[in-house]
């Protein structure tokens, strides 16, 4: 009984982060852009979100529908106008990683100074779907119980896109090594494009899902920025069934840890998880040998 | 060296006595903004100590800074002053040996991850210290320590930093730190111990990290995990060092000074569109400024170039390899099984066979790169297999590479210097820049390329620097891995004769190669192997006729 | 070439400032602060400080001004973020100090910040008024430096407060012995836990659960789990905004129904009613005020109508009476003295919207531990000896869902 509630409980929790992980991956490990804004767009689907619900009464899964496609569209012109400049003018992936960290903190800053220009710094939080869920005897809430649902259609379903489809091939191409997708006529630049829009359009539904269940105000962008990179790095870049599973590792150490030892210790077990796994496999758990 | 560095160490001087004597002029606030800067200088120089030449981006900085600051909360009412500070460098030696030893495998991005986190936990093992053992959080920490004496602490750290930066910049550790940071492979193979290097760097730059916040831990009155383990302390130091450029001592100074009184303006005069104006002026200093301001200080003050002094080479000595029963898998597959030869003194043995028979192998196992899984290998009776590759390296065995490897931003000079500080009898100071011109002419590079970067060279001139690099360690056995793959004619030839003139100073050589007719020209012996196994040996033309290799050839895949 | 460019830039930066503090003739008065408005710490002083800064600027001004010798002097405010950083904190109250030559400042959100800039305000003589600090060592704090004044009290009357209402309930019969207790690892949290264990001890009671968790944990699940299983029927949580939040709705989502549920900061704030609506009816909190007093409810509607919201039913009004204080000590003295200023708030009496207030060393005497959501407002229960403190409801309604 103790073991299926944490077993449950767990899952729930890895879900959420796999969920805000997985447009991480995408962009790091195929556009090749560490996007250190990450948490901010985040965030600012969250108040979309409840911008939507309270001023508009639209329920966050409707908004999903709204929110995702503008994202894609936000990100992929992000892509084509401040970061394409950044690539072309990267000579090593060492170089661009570098330009990208720099540019993508000054975006953190402009997207988090006009969430509060427009939020102000103050907390904000409402309910949706904050139902209790019994599944085999324990409960769990709905909201969060959707999220991991969403972490896991999406999880495998883009895994299987990018291992069955021809552009899923390209950009797993891409991922590996832009040069060599090149001399195999692979549109590198619009399949990384593509890779970054895509990565976007998921940490906004990632910020809509989680905005149902969590408190959030306008400086917390950097929490789910490293909690995602966390994530990202353990299950292998551009990996995105590492970062699923990865997640839920996460997810269930934490709440093994809460349940059974100290729930103090939950973040340090998080840590200490994530470093021993990259003592052991220095590329993340389904990375591939990266030199 | 010591040329382009005068003008700057004038300019240091006359700050240092500026910076020295603000207290007794400026108001508390601009003193309040000096104790930022310099902070930020101090952590940004130590971080770009380990960080700049290496390219291991770490975001371990508050860590070190915050044990810093909690060594003074804790030993600040109990200890001398001066005892904390020390405790607190050593506190952080020792975590960033632990650390350093930890994270040697890791690299790009899961280094930068992995520094992160471990802030991340030190972070929450100090708080579950403090709730559970200590039964509370925060510490409180009343020194009355005026600002005048921080700020004066801080300028002597900061004073400290640089110079050991200097130092350091102008030691073989320095040089070894840059080579570390443009190809690993290539400096273990120059005969550069990159663990120790990596480690005694980490080490340095930690203590000062901790120092800095021991010395700032005063000012605050209370320390608590969430204020000592700040992560964004990391990122600003980071961005900061970057910004100003890592590739020179003066970089962090610069790249702090502007960003702190850029932060100041900002929150001086836009406290409300302070995040908007700050993102936006980044962005605009990423785009237009990509090299950080040490770019910009290159392109006004262009760097001296020195004509190269000529001497006579010096590369001969005896030498002596045996190989037996040399066996490597990888997983399944059987790379070498079983393998044995021997190379004499001034001889030329060709290593050949089909794509994917195990020749490369064959040489990483030589060479250090990879460690045999059975048999053994002797340098001149000396047994060496298992030797990292360093240490191989030292002891005279120097390589080239399949697909050549240059330091591509360094210059033809860089790239050969490292060789001759880290080889068994090392040269050191204008003897390197010597040593290193004359090794370039003697492979046939041009003069005038000496300065040039590497990735501008052409093909074959980055394959002569290549072995130049290579002959700098003085090697008894020369590796060469298809150097005369993809020359043209005329290359092909120049590429022979020296060879050729290589051996008749007496080095032993083995070579992969492809290209026959260099082959049947150069080698004494033949080495020919298939699948991993030897199929035939001895002298060159008896071995190319052997029938088994004959087959091997014609009915390999990609012969 | 170097230097030039830098001192220009350094010109820049401090030029503006000087400037502008140079035009000042006695005919207002400059008040400065430092505020997080980015950070971790945004989020509290975005609910307590800030607005009830600009709430009392609003006030005064529409009032004429501060009255100082007959004269009455506008607020001029000077306003900097901190940005949720101890060495920021310092660095602008030395600013406001020494370059833009503020008559007063007001302090920065949290407990580390105004520990932090003490130091700072001590030497430079202003008074420091320091509200959202919540420490033990308040006492002490304020005999080391005679400027400051602390008003959130320490955590063993907060402690004992709550103690208070718990035996009052055991004693009647309403509960067991049995408390399970979670606490936030942050000064907060484990003083209030630790003063909260001997208090519950002392009034008989029994910890059969007693854990704290990290900042920023975003499940609350395990603890609350445990908590069920600990067959406790208080549940008491000395936990930060985000955590309370969380504690709650999960609690909720678990349909866990202790009689008596105690959640600490956050519990009075709007957010919690906003959220919870009708759920909210009878959880217990740090906070309350007198809900029959006129000077307070006319505070809430000004609040609602400057602000756009309503204020936190804690340290809200808390600040507006340490700046009601601060005016009253300046109009009493005459003139803009600090030093006689600091004299005025120790030995003054002042007339607030929480009524006639002296402070006791230095430290504010009414500090509300304990409050409950009834109809729709946060009114305080204890210590049930100041003026308005109401009974508690019991037992705490089951969550609706």
């Amino acid at each position: 009984m103790l073991l299926l509630d944490i077993v449950l409980s767990g899952l729930v929790l890895g879900g959420m982060y796999a969920l805000i992980a997985m447009g991480l991956t995408l962009q790091y490990g195929v556009a090749r852009i560490m996007n250190l804004a990450y948490g901010e767009f985040l965030v600012a689907a969250a108040f979309l979100a409840f911008w939507m619900f309270t001023g508009l009464g639209v329920s966050p899964l409707v908004g999903l529908v709204v929110a995702v496609p503008l994202a894609y569209l936000a990100n992929w012109a992000i892509y084509r106008v401040l970061l394409v400049p950044l690539v072309n003018r990267a000579k090593t992936q060492g170089q661009l990683e570098v330009d990208s960290i720099l540019a993508t903190f000054g975006l953190l800053f402009i997207v988090q100074g006009v969430a509060l220009v427009l939020f102000g710094g103050q907390y904000y939080s409402y309910g949706y779907l904050s139902i209790p869920v019994s599944i085999l005897g324990t409960t769990v809430a709905l909201n969060r119980l959707l999220a991991l649902l969403f972490a896991a259609i999406i999880g495998v379903g883009l895994y299987l896109a990018l291992t069955r489809t021809r552009t899923g091939t390209a950009i797993r191409a891409v991922a590996v090594s832009a040069t060599a997708a090149r001399l195999v006529a692979i549109d590198v630049r619009t399949a990384s494009a593509f890779a970054f829009a895509l990565g976007g359009a998921l940490v906004a539904a990632g910020g809509i899902l989680v905005s149902m269940f969590l408190t959030f105000n306008a400086s917390m962008g950097v929490i789910f920025t490293m909690k995602a990179l966390i994530v990202v790095i353990m299950g292998g870049v551009g990996n995105l069934l590492g970062a699923l599973v990865a997640g839920l590792i996460l997810g269930l150490v934490e709440t093994a840890v809460a349940r059974l030892l100290d729930p103090g210790l939950t973040l340090a077990a998080t840590y200490l998880i994530f470093l021993a796994v990259l003592l052991v496999r220095p590329t993340g758990l389904f990375g591939v040998a990266a030199r | 060296m010591n040329m382009r560095h005068a003008p700057w160490l004038a300019l240091g001087f006359t700050l240092l006595l500026m910076v020295a004597g603000l207290p007794l002029i400026a108001s508390g606030y601009v003193l309040a903004v000096a104790i930022s800067m310099l902070s930020f200088t101090a952590l940004a120089a130590a971080w770009s100590l380990f960080s700049g030449p290496t390219h291991y981006i770490s975001l371990a900085t508050v860590a070190f800074f915050g044990i810093g600051a909690y060594t003074a909360a804790i030993g600040g009412e109990l200890m001398p002053w001066p005892l904390v500070l020390v405790v607190a460098g050593l506190v952080g030696v020792a975590v960033a040996l632990v650390v350093g030893l930890s994270t040697l495998r890791l690299s790009g991005i899961y280094f930068v991850i992995f520094t992160f986190g471990l802030t991340e936990l030190v972070r929450q093992l100090v708080t579950w210290y403090e709730v559970n053992i200590k039964g509370t959080v925060g510490r409180y920490l009343f020194l009355d320590i005026p600002q005048a004496v921080i700020y004066w602490q801080l300028a002597v750290l900061t004073g400290a930093v640089l110079l050991i930066a200097w130092l350091i910049s102008r030691s073989r550790l320095g040089l070894a730190a840059r080579v570390i940071g443009e190809d690993e492979t290539v400096a273990r193979h120059a005969g550069i111990d990159t663990t120790w290097a990596k480690i005694t760097l980490f080490a340095i730059s930690a203590a000062f990290m901790s120092v800095t916040g021991a010395v700032m831990a005063p000012r605050w009155t209370y320390v608590d995990p969430a204020i000592a383990f700040n992560p964004m302390i990391s990122f600003q130091v980071v961005i900061m060092a970057l910004l100003g450029g890592t590739g020179s001592l003066w970089g962090p100074v610069l790249g702090v000074v502007p960003l702190v009184l850029l932060f100041e303006f900002l929150t001086a005069n836009f406290p409300n569109a302070f995040n908007i104006l700050l993102g936006a002026v980044f962005m605009t200093i990423v785009y237009f400024l990509p090299r950080g301001v040490v770019g910009l200080v290159q392109d006004w003050w262009p760097q001296p170039v020195r004509m190269p002094a000529v001497t006579a080479p010096r590369i001969v000595d005896d030498a002596v390899l045996a190989v037996n029963g040399l066996g490597k898998s990888f997983g399944g597959l059987v790379a070498v099984h079983d393998l044995s030869f021997r190379v004499e003194a001034g001889q030329i043995v060709g290593l050949i066979g089909p794509n994917g028979s195990g020749k490369t192998t064959v040489l990483n196992m030589i060479s250090g790169a990879l460690k045999p899984d059975t048999g053994s290998i002797h340098l001149c009776g000396r047994r060496i297999d298992g030797l990292l590759p360093d240490r191989v390296a030292t002891l005279g065995i120097a390589r080239t590479f399949q697909l050549v490897r240059v330091l591509g931003s360094m210059t033809c000079r860089q790239n050969v210097e490292p060789a001759i500080a880290f080889r068994a009898r090392p040269s050191s100071g204008n003897a390197l820049d010597e040593t290193a011109d004359t090794l370039l002419a003697r492979v046939g590079l041009a003069a005038a390329k000496v300065h040039m970067p590497a990735s501008q060279l052409t093909y074959i001139d980055q394959k002569r620097v290549e072995l130049a690099r290579a002959l700098a360690l003085e090697p008894k056995l020369l590796l060469l891995d298809e150097w005369l793959a993809g020359l043209n004619p005329t290359e092909l030839e120049e590429g022979i004769n020296l060879i050729d003139s290589m051996r008749r100073e007496g080095l032993s050589i083995i070579m992969v190669e492809h290209v026959m007719d260099a082959v049947r020209s150069l080698c004494d012996h033949c080495i020919v192997m298939n699948a991993g196994r030897l199929i035939a040996a001895g002298q060159t033309t008896a071995a190319l006729a052997d029938p088994e290799v004959v087959r091997a050839y014609l009915g390999g895949p990609d012969a | 070439m170097q230097r030039s460019a830098i001192a220009k830039l350094a010109l820049a930066a401090l030029g503006l400032s000087i400037v502008a503090s140079a035009a000042s003739a006695q005919d207002k008065i400059r008040i400065g602060y430092a505020i997080s408005k980015t950070g971790p710490f945004a989020g509290g002083a975005g609910v307590t400080t800030l607005p009830n800064y600009q709430l009392w600027v609003k006030d005064v001004n529409a009032a004429g001004g501060i009255t100082v010798a007959g004269k009455k002097l506008q607020v001029e405010v000077i306003e900097y973020d901190d940005r949720s950083n101890s060495e920021e904190a310092v660095k602008a109250i030395e600013r406001l100090a020494t370059q833009d030559k503020v008559d007063f400042i007001l302090p920065p959100w949290s407990t580390g910040l105004n520990l932090a800039v003490g130091p700072t305000f001590n030497r430079l003589g202003y008074p420091h008024l320091a509200v959202t600090a919540a420490t033990d060592r308040a006492p002490e704090m304020a005999k080391r430096w005679p400027n400051s004044f602390w008003f959130l009290g320490a955590s063993k009357p907060g402690a004992d407060a709550l103690a208070e209402v718990l035996r009052k309930l055991k004693s009647e019969g309403k509960i067991g012995d049995k408390v399970a207790m979670v606490s936030v690892s942050d000064a907060f949290g484990i003083e209030l836990a630790t003063a909260a264990r001997a208090a519950f001890k002392a009034a008989g009671f029994n910890l059969v659960l007693d854990k704290s968790y990290p900042i920023g944990t975003q499940d609350m699940q395990p603890l609350l789990k445990d908590a069920m299983a600990s067959g406790a029927d208080t549940f008491v949580a000395f936990s930060y905004p985000p955590d309370t939040i969380a504690i709650s709705d999960t609690a909720k989502v678990l349909g866990y129904n202790p009689k008596v549920f105690y959640t600490a900061v956050g519990t009075a704030f709007p957010l919690y009613k906003q959220k919870f609506g009708a759920n909210a009816e009878g959880v217990l909190g740090v906070g309350g005020w007198n809900v029959d007093s006129p000077a307070l409810k006319a505070y809430f509607k000004r609040h609602a109508e400057a602000i756009g919201r309503e204020p936190d039913r804690w340290a809200s009004p808390v600040t507006y009476v340490s700046l009601q204080m601060l005016q009253q000590a300046i109009e009493k003295v005459g003139k803009i003295d600090r030093a006689a200023v600091i004299k005025e708030l120790q030995t003054g009496t002042f007339d607030t919207i929480m009524g006639k207030i002296k402070l006791a060393d230095n430290i504010m005497p009414i500090v509300w531990w304990v409050g409950q959501w009834q109809d729709g407002e946060f009114v305080g229960i204890a210590p049930t000896k100041y003026e308005g403190a109401k009974p508690v409801r019991f037992p705490k309604p089951n969550w609706k869902q």
